[in-house]
């Protein structure tokens, strides 16, 4: 994800001066061959979020795009007040870009784990939060970013992630429907999608049929589709790499009780813990029950 | 030294500082009272570019306060330099106004950040200063910045990070009135010493009377030789114009009561009636 994400910003970069590449000493090989190609298009801040944070809201109120790009860990929770004064408040035109989201920095564990950051960020006023899962899906992302006036976040992973989207892959103004099934519906965001996926095709071989979305834009979130699924399945399910509170599960609450929808809702994430464990990605998601196989006995057992 | 028109100037703008501020109902006064002259001088003497009736030009000057807690004063010389209606002003914290206690920009045009929240103002002067840069049209950023401001940590990130930058367009006041919320600056933080530690950090400090008008235009006027970004230390007096608040903590926040509303009435020259 973190190659798709320099090669889109390039390619802005390239036809528009005004954007920026900002970093907080973040920066990795695919960064070095922005600097070679845009020199004055990239500020390394060193460490300091908080302030690169506010340089870029600074940037912003003089007609420059900055993409502020670090750890997300580090954007969402030291940097949240700078995110919702400097940028939200004053509604200034800045990305912020959380690389590793969710259990992404697994060896490193919870002080660089981002389990928490949409809970966190989605109740700030004039943030749009995008959620890509997938290196395709990542470039649409930035696109999207660009072409919206006001601040955006987007999490993004960098465990080369599985590719789910054809070549041309534009984001659509709805979630995206994976597969379906008459059965269950599941809702997932972000690079989890591809052991959700997995888990999906488990349940089929044990015969539940279940509806896989994928979301890209979780503010604004799309409700439409939340509803159509709660009256076509017998249960929901969402599945996330963060906490279930304040979540895409929570997003999924909210709505099924304002609308009065009598329909059984599972969260599955982190269940108000801090992530366990050491390790690579794939193994410190098993560890908290957030593999194929785990997200698939889960669902199972919810059904019972 | 200042000549007499200033000086009467400055003595309407303290009282109507107070006048508004008493009115609202709250008011930092003693933090509006010490950067009062920074302000004047900054708006009003010739030092920021910038055209009231244009204020999205895109070479314009720009201004943080950084210690958003002296809006009113920013506010009351913005009145001045024609930013916003007298009217307006008097409004402030009245009932449906824009006019709030800390700048917003929001709520008025001209004001260049939303401040108030202590240690953001000097990191989002630093991305203007570079924007400016890059943009190559000439122009500045100035801030102020509170002194007990100075134990926000982020004011140091982006004390380090500015003369990286090079931002030679980049001149900071520090409004050095010793007093924070609680206490003597010295007494919550050890003593100090801005210049070595701002120097220290790569910039070039000069120092300066903040109450003294012409010093601070001349201060403000002296090209910069250098590829540092400016620090001013003015030596300020908190709450200064009415001696029972000047250099006193207990005034960071409060208003007065009964018995001092008369001292600031005799010393400000406010009438009863001015306060209905």
């Amino acid at each position: 994800m973190q190659r798709a994400y320099i090669s889109k910003l390039m390619e802005l970069a390239e036809k528009d001066a005004n954007v920026l590449h900002i970093l907080a000493d973040s920066g990795t090989g695919y960064d070095e061959m922005f600097r070679m190609n845009f020199p004055e298009q990239m500020y390394n801040f060193g460490i300091s979020e908080e302030h690169m944070v506010a340089a870029a809201a600074g940037m912003a109120t003089a007609g420059k795009i900055p993409f502020v790009y670090t750890a997300g860990a580090f954007l969402a929770y030291r940097s949240l007040e700078f995110i919702r004064d400097d940028v939200c408040f004053q509604n200034l035109n800045v990305k912020i870009i959380g690389m590793g989201s969710g259990l992404a920095w697994s060896s490193l564990g919870p002080t660089h784990h981002t389990t928490e950051d949409v809970a966190m960020l989605r109740v700030i006023p004039n943030l749009m939060i995008l959620s890509p899962a997938t290196p395709r899906q990542v470039a649409a992302c930035v696109e999207k970013a660009y072409k919206h006036q006001g601040p955006v976040y987007i999490r993004i992973g960098m465990n080369n992630e599985k590719e789910f989207f054809p070549q041309e892959y534009e984001l659509t103004k709805t979630h995206d429907i994976m597969s379906e099934g008459d059965d269950i519906t599941v809702f997932t965001t972000g690079s989890i999608l591809e052991e959700v996926a997995a888990a999906v095709e488990m349940l089929a071989n044990k015969g539940v049929n279940a509806t896989l979305i994928n979301v890209h834009t979780i503010k604004p979130f799309c409700k439409e589709q939340v509803l159509e699924a709660a009256y076509k399945s017998k249960m929901l399910f969402t599945v996330e790499e963060h906490s279930i509170c304040g979540g895409l599960g929570g997003i999924l609450s909210e709505i099924l009780a304002e609308n009065g929808v009598p329909v059984r809702l599972c969260r599955i994430g982190l269940e108000d813990v801090f992530a366990a464990g050491y390790g690579t990605h794939r193994s410190v998601r098993a560890e908290n029950g957030l593999d194929a196989k785990s997200i698939c006995d889960k669902i199972v057992e919810a059904l019972k | 030294m200042m000549i007499k028109n200033d000086e009467q100037k400055i003595r309407e703008l303290r009282k109507q500082i107070f006048i508004t501020g008493y009115k609202g109902g709250l008011a930092h006064v003693a933090s509006c009272y010490s950067c009062l002259e920074l302000l004047y001088v900054l708006y009003l003497k010739g030092i920021l570019r910038y055209d009231a009736k244009n204020p999205d030009r895109k070479d314009r000057d720009r201004f943080v306060l950084s210690k958003g807690h002296a809006g009113l004063a920013l506010y009351s010389i913005m009145a001045e330099a024609g930013f916003l209606s007298e009217e307006e002003l008097k409004t402030y914290l009245q009932p449906g106004t824009h006019i709030g206690g800390e700048p917003c920009m929001r709520d008025l045009k001209g004001v260049e950040a939303s401040t108030g929240s202590l240690g953001h103002g000097l990191s989002m002067a630093v991305g203007m200063a570079m924007a400016q840069k890059a943009d190559k049209n000439g122009a500045k950023t100035y801030v102020i910045l509170g002194d007990g401001e100075c134990e926000e940590g982020t004011v140091w990130e982006a004390a380090m990070s500015a003369p990286v930058f090079k931002l030679d367009n980049l001149v900071v006041i520090l409004d050095y009135n010793r007093i924070q919320k609680m206490d003597f600056v010295d007494k919550i933080i050890g003593s100090d010493n801005w210049k070595k530690r701002w120097e220290a950090f790569g910039w070039s400090v000069d120092e300066v009377d903040g109450h003294d008008i012409v010093a601070i235009g001349q201060a403000l006027k002296m090209p910069n030789e250098t590829d540092k970004p400016r620090l001013l230390i003015a030596h300020t007096v908190k709450g200064k114009g009415v001696s029972i608040m000047e250099n006193n903590p207990n005034w960071h926040f409060k208003l007065p009561g009964r018995k001092e509303l008369k001292v600031f009435k005799e010393e400000l020259e406010i009438s009863d009636s001015e306060l209905e």
